[in-house]
């Protein structure tokens, strides 16, 4: 009878719903965090950028991340016109490095570059996240918990610290409360926090190496009407990558 | 005629040599094909060039170490294919033009073909050796680069790439912030051959290079013509260069610095710097600066003499006037079409060009890039409106 009871509460503090109850924002937004910090990471990806006229723009390239998102290799694959290009980040991002094949340059960006539009898409690199970005960038708060694109959420508030040089004054995050993957995250204007920008949707959630993985992405412009779409075409977490992978060397190849 | 004759010949010396590479697994084929107008209006005229240019690039990994890549360029000229310089230089410059050589001082754009990069690279732990004609960048100027001995870019397509270089080039990486390059560059002899050294590495988050350079430069005399060699007569001289680059953030802004001191054989020893900075605003416009001096460049205007725009226009040399500023500014008008403009002003003589630029995409595969080019300086200055106002459009399919 005694096992039954020990049993029992655990089961009730186990079960999402009830610790819940317990979960600050910060809580949860460090569970998030959690989830996206795999030491290591290889992606293939597509992407395909839907504009305001209807027209197609397709990507395809391989990315590789390590110590946590600390380090981070994005070389394209598709379409011609810009294969062979590479973007290299270390240090969260603060270093990035960016490789034009046909000249064989390897141009140093400042870090105001992670604004700019990923391939002219409605990604920004920055959108891309890098480590703790939401950590280190946003002071989280929960609200009131919501369903959202079927899944039983907590919503979540995060506010731009004030050192923050991120291009957003706030983002609104849903997650999903059985495996914290942020299924739908709204991003605010730097300068108005009423201002909607543009909005990210995630779905086709698979367990990948026992990580939840988001398969399909779709970041939604709302001031150009424009979206994105990407699409995991294959994922591995957790591989050997040798660090000497994360330089310019490597990023000439 | 004759130029399809050429093509056909061309496409089968291509299939001939890359044919046994073909068979091959892992042999990339890949290129560009690209058609050009470029026009300007000169004394009420306005004339054009067409060009055609088809680029086809191979790339083998022959092994995990071993990587060989080539490419052939096929370019093709129609229109006004004889450019006559003096038509673009001040009355009193021409003037210095000796009676009866008039008729040199034309520029041909004649059809050729020929092989841009070829090389073979070798990466080990412990160094990358590249054998070959090959690329070579240097420098962190988006304009200039004053550490650059071997390119000099096009201030109105800074970007477009620059023809390779037959060099023997050894990388050794000290660790995962430095690098020692050597890089040696055969011409008849080993005193007029080309050597380099550079050390490149990171200081917090500023990337730095030092650099040591020694060059055979191929000036001419533009006032003499060498008869054997149908070509004005050469002036060989040696440059050695000692100098550095670097970039980095201060402040949020991007900011980038070169400089390179050059002992010359026989001429005036000069110096050149850059420095340079940009930024991207929240609505994505992006904004670059950057200033150059050249102190082979003159300071007065009516000091420019032939030679000086004779090995300007040749790319001979970087600059005509001693100081000069380059501004961008770049707009991302829809997802499509980035929207831009450059001015190239020449501070030593007050003129100033004017370079609104368009890129689209007009599919995956398929941009077009057009600017125009409009000067505003007086007879004589940089960048005078004697050189005529003009602009070009290039459509480029990749493949």
């Amino acid at each position: 009878m005694k096992k039954i009871m020990i049993l029992g509460l655990l089961a009730f503090l186990l079960t999402p719903g009830s610790f819940s109850q317990e979960m600050t924002g910060e809580d949860i937004i460090q569970k998030v965090n959690d989830l996206f910090n795999f030491d290591s990471n290889y992606s293939k990806s597509k992407m395909t950028i839907v504009t305001t006229s209807g027209q197609k723009r397709t990507f395809i390239y391989e990315s590789w991340s390590k110590n946590k998102g600390e380090k981070n290799l994005v070389r394209y694959l598709e379409p011609r016109r810009v294969k062979g290009q590479a973007v290299l980040m270390l240090n969260n991002a603060d270093d990035i490095w960016m490789y034009f094949p046909r000249t064989q340059r390897v141009r140093k960006l400042a870090t105001h570059a992670k604004k700019q539009k990923m391939q002219g898409s409605d990604f920004s690199y920055e959108d891309m996240g890098s480590g703790d970005a939401f950590i280190k960038n946003f002071t989280s708060k929960r609200l009131k918990d919501e369903k959202m694109e079927g899944y039983d959420c907590y919503k979540l508030e995060l506010t731009r610290k004030p050192d923050s040089d991120t291009s957003y004054s706030r983002l609104i995050m849903w997650v999903i409360k059985e495996n914290f993957v942020p299924v739908v995250i709204d991003y605010y204007d730097e300068h108005d926090p009423t201002l909607l920008q543009k909005r990210l949707i995630q779905s086709d959630i698979r367990i990948i190496d026992g990580i939840p993985t988001a398969m399909k992405m779709v970041m939604i412009n709302k001031n150009d009407n424009s979206q994105t779409e990407m699409e995991l075409l294959e994922v591995k977490y957790n591989i050997p990558l040798d660090d000497r992978m994360f330089t310019e060397r490597e990023l000439k190849k | 005629m004759k130029t399809w004759v050429s093509a056909c010949l061309f496409c089968l010396f291509m299939l001939f040599i890359f044919s046994p590479l073909l068979a091959q697994d892992g042999v990339e084929i890949f290129g560009y094909f690209e058609s050009q107008i470029m026009g300007t209006k000169l004394n009420n005229e306005f004339i054009q060039l067409y060009s055609n240019k088809l680029r086809v690039d191979l790339k083998s990994d022959l092994s995990e170490n071993i990587t060989f890549a080539a490419n052939f360029d096929y370019i093709t000229y129609h229109g006004k294919t004889n450019w006559n310089i003096l038509d673009f230089l001040p009355s009193d410059v021409v003037a210095e033009v000796p009676p009866g050589m008039e008729a040199f001082y034309v520029l041909p754009f004649e059809n050729r073909h020929f092989l841009d990069n070829a090389y073979i690279k070798l990466s080990f732990k412990q160094f990358d050796l590249t054998v070959g004609k090959q690329q070579i960048s240097l420098g962190t100027g988006y304009v200039w680069n004053p550490i650059d001995v071997f390119n000099i870019k096009d201030i109105l397509d800074p970007t477009y790439e620059q023809p390779g270089h037959n060099a023997i080039r050894l990388d050794i990486p000290l660790g995962s912030r430095y690098t020692v390059t050597t890089l040696y560059s055969p011409e008849e002899s080993w005193e007029d051959s080309a050597k380099l050294l550079q050390l490149k590495g990171r200081i917090s988050h500023f990337d730095f290079t030092l650099n040591a350079a020694e060059k055979t430069w191929r000036f001419h005399d533009y006032k003499q013509f060498d008869f054997e060699s149908m070509n004005f007569l050469e002036i060989p001289e040696r440059r050695k260069l000692l100098g550095g680059s670097t970039a980095g953030e201060i402040l949020g802004l991007g900011v980038w610095a070169e400089y390179a001191y050059n002992w010359m054989d026989v001429s005036k020893d000069f110096y050149e710097l850059v420095v340079g900075s940009d930024y991207t605003f929240d609505f994505q416009t992006y904004l670059m600066i950057e200033y150059y001096r050249n102190t082979m460049g003159k300071a007065d205007y009516t000091q420019y003499d032939l030679n000086d725009w004779m090995r300007l226009l040749a790319t001979e040399q970087k600059a005509i006037a001693q100081d000069q500023i380059y501004l961008f500014i770049q707009h991302p008008a829809t997802d499509l079409l980035s929207v831009g403009f450059s001015t190239i002003y020449a501070l030593s003589d007050n003129s100033f060009a004017l370079v609104p630029t368009l890129n689209y995409s007009f599919s995956d595969n398929v941009e077009i890039f057009a600017y125009l080019n409009l000067n505003f300086g007086s007879e004589g200055k940089a960048f005078s409106r004697k050189m005529g106002n003009g602009g070009l459009i290039r459509v480029r399919v990749y493949f």
